[in-house]
């Protein structure tokens, strides 16, 4: 110490250093302080330190038989000291004092946090107001009680998380539940409001044809809107199948190569009643004839009539739809698009083209009637494909709907065939499956069931050829000689009965089996149509099934189905 | 103000009232924070929100909630929050007391963007010490009561407190004469 050091009596001294204590050169205990003396009684003046205190050294085992030598060496090292009879480790520093030889070693307890104090049955004031001790406490139990409210938020968090799980997956699991029972929903009102709504269809026609008797304007005309109501809501019907179907994952093309005139021909002869109705002028112009694709004819089919439909529906009287086809190579796709001279849409109204039930303006629902699905059942039938579309619209000028369908290695199986307009009067049936497969002439000039026949009939591979009426199927049949012919009875121009006639009277003809189709479902129909040649006789509305079976049973059996 | 002062006013609430009234308040006080970090700074403003929000919703008055605030902070959230630190702070009440401005000393020290208030003790006798309140926050005088009647009844000790000074009145800080044993007689 030097002069200007002050000198502190043993009360205050003990006060900044509670748990110093000083030895003398034998290691006995000479002074110590305060809190020490409290915690530790046993350590009194003349007591050996060796019996109270282990020396701890890092990676060695305590040292009990400490002595000057030892601690003069080390003169400039911590100090950590553990009591013999209690848990009470203290840290100190030492200090050597001369005349007389005395060693001071000033330190406090080390502990590490709040239990340990109690444990030592110390309180916050035994520390000098100094020492650190107590705050690295406080330090250490707030960084404690932070990390436990941290780990109790983040136990809140996870718990939510797991709820919010829980609640997924029961939502996951009813709406699994809600979506089965939405196909078993739309299964059942597949078949049950079909089956009711057929019987509706065919009792229209038989009345309509005067089977029940002849009607006045007024019967005649309300049974034309039931029949047109009830084509309507099967159209309805079926496109609401068909998007729950593709909505639910369970639509799955069957993807068959087809013939892309064949594909336009039959897709504009579905409007083409409808189009000379209003006086308009159908074309296809193809920019190469023989093109085949691969994609699902029938899908194909109903997204082109769905096309076709709007276009005929929205162009005023005296106008044009052209079905154009086109072969980009390039990026191995073959565009159809469907262009009139219609009424055109707003191009604000574009976006919400493809949402279902939209008809851009209420008033055009009423003047157009429609099922409001028509073209959200083409853009997810063409994104089934792979393809998209695209639609360009002016007002009062009309609108162009393209349709891009991929065809990986699009296949033009005659190069050199030219492109150019083709004349609907041209336009023949043609078929994609091979020659020796059975073909089959539907005559009807319904061109809803026209269509559903064939559809029908070629999804089960056979050929079929059409005729509308009485005198056109007889010319088809000399022109074709089909291995069998479905014969509607009433038919404009020459009724079936008729036809059927004509035909037996051609001895090339005797033998070919005529199954006839009528609505007629009167006491004596079967034996008229058998007397005047028909091999067998059908109902309408006709059992799809049981008409194949039909059909299989007339052909001869080298012919196949 | 301290995290842990909103966690004691939820918690007092949870206790006493059930989760419920506690996401009513929470609602009515426009709180949205799912637990409150004890050490973490929160803005004063939301904590009186919740005072004042509490008094609408279980029909009491502030000071009567303060007061059982108070009280709970002593006994509940700081007996978890600062565990044995807590207890190792005095043998009795005598030596808490005395120890108090020291406490919140080491937690300016430690913490000093919490902010926490002084305090002072002065005329230590055998059976009362003075205490003096310093604080920038407004009209928490009936806490500070609250907190130590909790002290008192932490060491079982039965004590009379006294608001001698009021800040609310004009005085420069507010000052409470904490009695026990003899003194509570003297004075009662």
């Amino acid at each position: 110490m030097t002069d200007s050091a002050p000198m502190l009596d043993h009360g205050q001294f003990s006060k900044l250093f509670p748990f110093h204590f000083i030895v003398d050169a034998d290691m006995r205990v000479i002074d110590t302080g305060s809190v020490l003396a409290r915690v530790c009684p046993k350590i009194v003046p003349g007591a050996l330190i060796n019996d109270h205190f282990l020396l701890f050294r890092l990676a060695s085992e305590p040292i009990k038989a400490f002595n000057r030598d030892f601690i003069a060496r080390q003169e400039n090292t911590l100090f950590v000291f553990k009591s013999t009879s209690t848990d009470l480790m203290l840290r100190c520093q030492v200090l050597i004092l001369r005349d007389p030889e005395r060693y001071l070693f000033l330190g406090s307890p080390w502990v590490r946090n709040p239990t340990e104090l109690k444990a030592l049955h110390l309180v916050l004031q035994d520390f000098a107001l100094h020492d650190s001790t107590v705050d690295l406490l406080q330090l250490v139990q707030a960084t404690s009680t932070s990390l436990h409210d941290a780990k109790q938020l983040s136990e809140k968090l996870e718990q939510r998380v797991a709820d919010r799980t829980a609640e997924l997956s029961m939502a996951n699991a009813e709406l699994s539940r809600v979506m089965r029972s939405k196909d078993d929903f739309l299964s059942a009102m597949s078949h049950e409001l079909r089956t009711p709504l057929n019987a509706i269809l065919g009792l229209s026609e038989s009345l309509a044809e005067g089977v029940y008797g002849d009607m006045n304007t007024k019967q005649v005309k309300s049974i034309n809107t039931i029949a047109e109501s009830g084509h309507h809501l099967l159209a309805l019907i079926n496109d609401l199948l068909d998007i729950a179907k593709i909505g639910a994952g369970k639509m799955e093309l069957e993807l068959t190569k087809a013939n892309v005139e064949d594909l336009c021909q039959a897709s504009l002869r579905f409007v083409m009643e409808q189009a000379q109705k209003q006086k308009i002028n159908l074309k296809l112009v193809m920019d190469n004839q023989s093109v085949m694709l691969t994609a699902d004819e029938r899908r194909l089919k109903q997204i082109l009539v769905n096309l076709l439909s709007n276009a005929v529906k929205f162009t005023p009287n005296g106008g044009s739809v052209t079905l154009e086809t086109k072969c980009d190579l390039e990026s191995e796709s073959l565009m159809f698009s469907v262009r009139d001279t219609g009424i055109g849409i707003a191009t604000e109204d574009l976006k919400r083209l493809f949402s279902p039930f939209t008809q851009l303006d209420s008033k055009l629902s009423r003047q157009y009637a429609g099922t409001g699905l028509g073209l959200t059942l083409v853009m997810k039938l063409v994104e089934l494909h792979g393809g998209s579309v695209a639609v360009e619209s002016e007002i009062g000028k009309g609108s162009c709907f393209t349709v891009r369908i991929p065809c990986k290695g699009l296949d033009t199986l005659n190069q050199h065939n030219p492109s150019g307009t083709i004349s609907l009067t041209e336009i023949t049936p043609a078929e994609t499956l091979p020659s020796n497969t059975p073909l089959i002439l539907v005559a009807d000039d319904n061109e809803i069931n026209l269509m559903t026949v064939t559809d029908y009939l070629r999804a089960n591979k056979l050929r079929v050829i059409q005729a509308r009426d009485g005198l056109e199927a007889v010319k088809m049949v000399r022109e074709h000689i089909p291995s069998l012919v479905l014969m509607d009875i009433q038919m404009p121009l020459m009724d079936g009965l008729d036809a059927i006639a004509h035909l037996r009277a051609d001895d090339k003809h005797t033998d070919m089996p005529i199954i006839a189709l009528t609505s007629r479902a009167m006491v004596g129909d079967r034996e008229r149509c058998i007397a005047v040649g028909a091999n067998d006789y059908l109902s309408k509305p006709v059992n799809m099934k049981q008409l194949v079976k039909t059909i299989r049973a007339h052909l001869p059996n080298d012919e196949t189905l | 103000m301290y995290g842990m002062v909103n966690k004691s006013v939820q918690a007092l609430v949870t206790t006493k009232f059930g989760i419920d009234k506690w996401e009513e308040i929470k609602q009515k006080a426009g709180v949205t924070i799912e637990a409150f970090i004890s050490n973490e700074s929160y803005p004063d403003a939301m904590t009186y929100g919740l005072i004042g929000a509490a008094t609408e919703v279980l029909k009491l008055s502030a000071d009567e909630i303060l007061f059982a605030f108070g009280e709970f902070w002593v006994l509940n959230t700081a007996r978890q929050d600062y565990g044995d630190l807590l207890s190792s702070a005095g043998r009795n009440m005598p030596e808490f007391l005395d120890y108090l401005p020291m406490f919140h000393t080491r937690v300016a020290l430690i913490f000093p963007h919490l902010k926490p208030p002084r305090f002072e003790c002065s005329d230590r006798q055998a059976d009362r010490i003075t205490m003096h309140y310093f604080s920038h926050r407004p009209g928490l005088s009936v806490f500070v009561r609250g907190l130590f009647s909790g002290i008192a009844k932490m060491y079982d000790t039965p004590a009379q407190i006294t608001q001698t000074k009021f800040k609310d009145k004009g005085d420069d800080h507010d000052e409470f004469l904490v009695c026990w044993g003899d003194a509570i007689q003297k004075s009662g």
